[in-house]
């Protein structure tokens, strides 16, 4: 947050926005503790549109976060937990035989909710997976010929356990592409796990806070965030980026376009959310390790063992132009 | 100095700039100023240099108020009024002073140079010399450039500012001459400068009174200079025919106010061959008309003879005014001179000056007639021990008594006074006239120049059969006064004061020629009115100028000129580097001795820096700050120029 000087009142958007903004970041930052970064990228990651992953061991508050997005943002919530024998069906809904009408009507499944959090995504068979990720893909479902609309704003919040690999069906990399982040949230510093062990029930606490936003104002902020100003000098950056991880020893797959463009997008969120005239290389880096990381593949002599270090790499060997 | 209340010195550099421009502007009505407003003027601005320099604190409202509200009472006290050139610009001039010390931003010395600019037009008004146009250019130029000097950033040299004031003021030079040139003039103007009242009016004195003053002035000052058609007169003709005095009381002699008599001119009877000639006069804010002696044709609006054949105009002469006449050296005037006349040009008063009358009585019974009489008193000035002086004592009850048989020494007035009265004592009407004689021919310009020190009084006498006639009696006494005008003789003591040995010639020569190019820039500059003008366009081609014509004239050249200079510039435009704001970004890297790593935001840096050098915390966020803005911002919200002005005034404060 800039403090302090004149920038700050640079109009980006009108200060209805503005606060709602503001309110929303106070409320999720009032129950998921000490995680203010990673707050600030899951709304970016909403307004610009995208899908987010969130990839940790359980217990680190990744369904809280979750959750508290949607009662934030004011969505409309669905839950489907990812087990082996999830079928299709199960997610997007199925005809049903009305015996009144004598007709099949079809049943909505929790697919059609604005927020849909998507619990240990990689317990379910790929069959199920792809049902999943074709609807957040498209934004509609089709059911025995029926194109069914999916809501908008429509957020996507899939989580998985990495270290779980027993009976499991990890995405590949083809379908990660389809998440616009990926989050880890990692363990909360002291600090936050004290204010977290004296302070109330999380899960009480959310059925307390007001949302601060509802799905119009959302649809506007998208919108908005779309429009945030972007310098020829920023894209330089980007496009260095990018050519980095694709002629870099230490990488064997780079980013796609797909990819920098998500950076854009995501990075356009995040200098939205944070207020800023325009797209900073600031913005870029906060957002880089989530959206490529789980877009890049190291080569197998690479120091770097995580997706997470190899972003670091790429953004600590670009210089800024 | 925890809690700084003062002025924060962020004047420091562009303050002496605006300073120095109010001066200059104030400098022209300086010697008009009553000295407690030059007091003032010096006294604030030396205390706002003060304030600025020391960070002390400007003076509080109540002060500010008690201060205006005095120098306006002193402005209303001094001139008691508060119109007119005089009372405004002094109010102008305390007023800017005042404002200095109210002065804490930017917009506040934007004010002080509209008043500059506002003190450097007013200046005008008084009086439109040839420097006034190098004046005015300079007090704009230097203006401009402190209002540039202001804007730039703090380490910019004033060359840089002065240059883009002297391109600007450089463009703005063809559409002022363009508007000069061809916007309408009318006849009448829309507005008049109110006329100071009580100040110093140069030129004669409609009343005469020798013996009161004990000296004569000689002011330089140019009374009127004078283009002659051909040939000028020899010098004994140049007589400048002003006003006649003709009512004596035993001290003054005064004459009638300036009203039309239509049987004037029929009483010259006109001989000889004309002198033409276009005289330009300086104004006198008086009636009177000068035309050599004795005029026939004149073009002047508004003016007419009066009864003694001088010149009147309706309105005074309140500006510089040029004029064509024609004149007759070899005239007769009035032949005839009716009985009621006669009388009133022989009246002299009862008492007083009895031995002049005894005196004049019986020389004229000695002579035996008129013309005799008159040259015996001719040779008694030239024969006896008279003198032409302009330093003659102080006369007393009599004063033609006392300076015809005591004092003796007089200048011209003395003499024309004792003149009339010892003719008009002997039964001789007699009058006296007011002019100029001489005058002195500037060979640069081929024109003659007539002086304030040239002003003369001479008589003209009637005689049956021969009419009124001109006698100087000061020809009498000091004939080089009349032939060979004055010529160098002013200089004589200049050299020697200023412990030169020969300069007077030099002096002399310069002094012509200054006066030649004031003559053209008076002819060609001050004088473009309606009727130049509309010549002038003539001569440019343009058939019946009106001012519709001009003004579509003037409003094409306009665009044009527009056009052109607006494609002068496109042409010269370069863009600002696009890495300007990269460029400057790394010289505040550089100064702050830090390297950004590679791949390190601008952020993260300002943050890094903020945690190893602590004094810089603040300076670096403000930079990173108007970088981001200025780099990755949308154009135009904080431009180059301010993180210009912050990145060099950081890296001058490590």
């Amino acid at each position: 947050m800039q403090q302090g000087n004149t920038l700050e009142k640079l109009p980006l958007s009108d200060d209805k926005q503005r606060a709602a903004i503001d309110a929303a970041r106070r409320s999720l930052g009032g129950i998921v503790l000490g995680k203010d970064a990673e707050i600030s990228l899951s709304l970016a990651c909403l307004f610009a549109r995208g899908h987010l992953l969130i990839e940790d061991l359980p217990g680190l508050g990744k369904t809280i976060l979750a959750q508290s997005l949607a009662r934030v943002l004011g969505l409309s919530f669905q839950r489907v937990q990812f087990t082996s024998d999830l079928l299709p069906a199960d997610i997007v809904g199925v005809s049903v035989f009305h015996q009144g009408s004598g007709q099949f009507q079809f049943q909505k499944g929790p697919i059609f909710a604005e927020l849909v959090l998507a619990d240990e995504v990689n317990r379910a068979t790929p069959k199920a997976q792809s049902a999943l990720l074709e609807a957040m893909e498209e934004r509609q479902v089709s059911v025995d010929g029926t194109t069914h609309e999916l809501p908008s704003p429509y957020f996507v919040v899939a989580t998985q356990n990495p270290s779980d690999q027993i009976g499991t069906f990890p995405l590949p990399e083809s379908q990660l592409d389809r998440f616009l982040m990926r989050l880890e949230l990692g363990y909360p510093n002291e600090d936050s796990e004290r204010a977290l062990l004296i302070g109330a029930d999380r899960r009480q606490l959310l059925t307390e806070i007001e949302p601060s936003l509802n799905p119009d104002i959302l649809r506007e902020l998208q919108k908005a965030a779309a429009r945030v100003h972007m310098t020829d000098p920023l894209v330089d950056y980007i496009q260095a980026l990018v050519r980095f991880t694709r002629e870099s020893p230490e990488i064997e797959i780079g980013l796609s376009p797909r990819g920098s463009l998500a950076l854009v997008a995501a990075a356009r969120a995040h200098a939205f959310i944070e207020n800023h005239s325009g797209v900073f290389p600031d913005d870029v880096q906060a957002v880089f390790v989530a959206v490529a990381g789980h877009r890049l593949k190291a080569a197998s002599n690479s120091a770097f063992r995580t997706q997470a270090e190899l972003s670091r790499h790429v953004l600590d060997s670009v210089r800024i132009p | 100095m925890s809690k700084r209340t003062g002025t924060d010195g962020s004047l420091l550099t562009s303050l002496p700039w605006t300073l120095a421009a109010l001066t200059f502007a104030v400098v022209p009505h300086l010697q008009f100023l009553p000295f407690w407003a030059t007091g003032t003027f010096i006294v604030c601005a030396g205390w706002r240099w003060q304030v600025e320099r020391k960070r002390w604190r400007l003076p509080p409202a109540w002060i500010r108020i008690l201060l205006a509200l005095t120098c306006f009472v002193g402005v209303l006290l001094s001139y008691e009024s508060v119109s007119g050139v005089g009372p405004g610009s002094a109010l102008l001039a305390v007023m800017a002073a005042l404002k200095l010390l109210e002065t804490r931003q930017r917009r506040d010395q934007f004010v002080l140079l509209f008043i500059s600019i506002f003190l450097i037009m007013s200046s005008l008004l008084r009086e439109q010399y040839m420097w006034s146009l190098p004046f005015l250019i300079a007090g704009v130029l230097f203006t401009m450039t402190a209002w540039l000097h202001m804007s730039v950033s703090r380490q910019a040299s004033i060359g840089g500012s002065f240059k883009s004031a002297a391109r600007l003021v450089a463009y703005a030079a063809p559409l002022m001459i363009a508007m000069w040139i061809f916007f309408p003039r009318i006849a009448t103007p829309f507005w008049a400068v109110p006329i100071d009242s009580g100040s110093a009016t140069s030129g004669l004195s409609d009343r005469m009174s020798p013996g009161d003053i004990s000296s004569l002035s000689l002011s330089n000052a140019v009374a009127f200079r004078v283009n002659f058609d051909g040939t000028p007169p020899p010098p004994h003709q140049r007589y400048w025919r002003g006003l006649v005095l003709y009512n004596y009381n035993g001290r003054t002699w005064t004459g009638g106010g300036p009203s039309i008599d239509p049987l004037a001119r029929s009483e010259v009877e006109y001989a000889g061959e004309p002198v033409s000639y276009q005289v330009t006069m300086e104004p006198t804010r008086q009636h009177w008309v000068f035309a050599l002696d004795v005029p026939s044709e004149w073009s002047l609006d508004r003016t007419f003879m009066a009864s003694q054949q001088q010149l009147a105009r309706m309105q005074p002469l309140d500006q510089r005014t040029t004029y064509s006449a024609v004149s007759y050296t070899d005239f007769r005037l009035g032949r005839q001179l009716s009985s009621f006349r006669r009388i009133s040009y022989t009246r002299l008063p009862e008492t007083g000056n009895e031995r002049s009358k005894a005196f004049a009585r019986e020389l004229r019974a000695k002579a035996g007639s008129d013309e005799v009489f008159i040259n015996q008193v001719l040779q008694k000035f030239n024969r006896e021990e008279f003198y032409y002086t302009l330093e003659p004592p102080a006369l007393g009850e009599s004063p033609v008594d006392s300076f015809l048989f005591e004092t003796r020494r007089g200048f011209c007035e003395h003499y024309a006074s004792a003149f009339a009265v010892l003719m008009r004592a002997a039964g001789i009407p007699s009058r006296v006239v007011l002019g100029y004689q001489g005058g002195e021919i500037n060979p640069l310009g081929q024109y003659m120049i007539v002086r304030q020190a040239d002003a003369h009084a001479w008589n003209e006498v009637w005689l049956p059969g021969r009419g009124w006639y001109r006698v100087d009696p000061t020809a009498a006494v000091a004939p080089e006064r009349i032939d060979a005008g004055r010529s160098g003789a002013m200089f004589d003591g200049i050299g020697a004061d200023w412990g030169l040995s020969a300069p007077s010639e030099f002096l002399y020569q310069l002094t012509l020629t200054w006066d030649a190019l004031n003559a053209k820039w008076n002819e060609w500059i001050l004088a473009y009115g309606p009727d130049n003008q509309s010549r002038f366009m003539e001569w440019l081609g343009m058939q019946d100028p009106d001012w519709q014509k001009m003004m579509l004239t003037l409003v094409v050249i306009l665009a044009i000129l527009i056009g052109l200079i607006s494609a002068l510039l496109i042409m010269r435009y370069r863009p600002p580097p696009k890495d300007h704001a990269a460029r400057l970004y790394s010289k505040f890297t550089a100064a702050a001795g830090v390297d950004p790593g590679m791949g390190e935001t601008p952020l993260t840096y300002s943050k890094r820096l903020g945690e190893e050098r602590a004094t810089l915390r603040e300076s670096a966020q403000h930079i990173t700050d108007l970088y981001l803005q200025a780099r990755y911002g949308p154009p135009g919200v904080i431009g180059i120029p301010a993180l210009q002005t912050a990145v060099d005034e950081f890296s001058r404060n490590r």
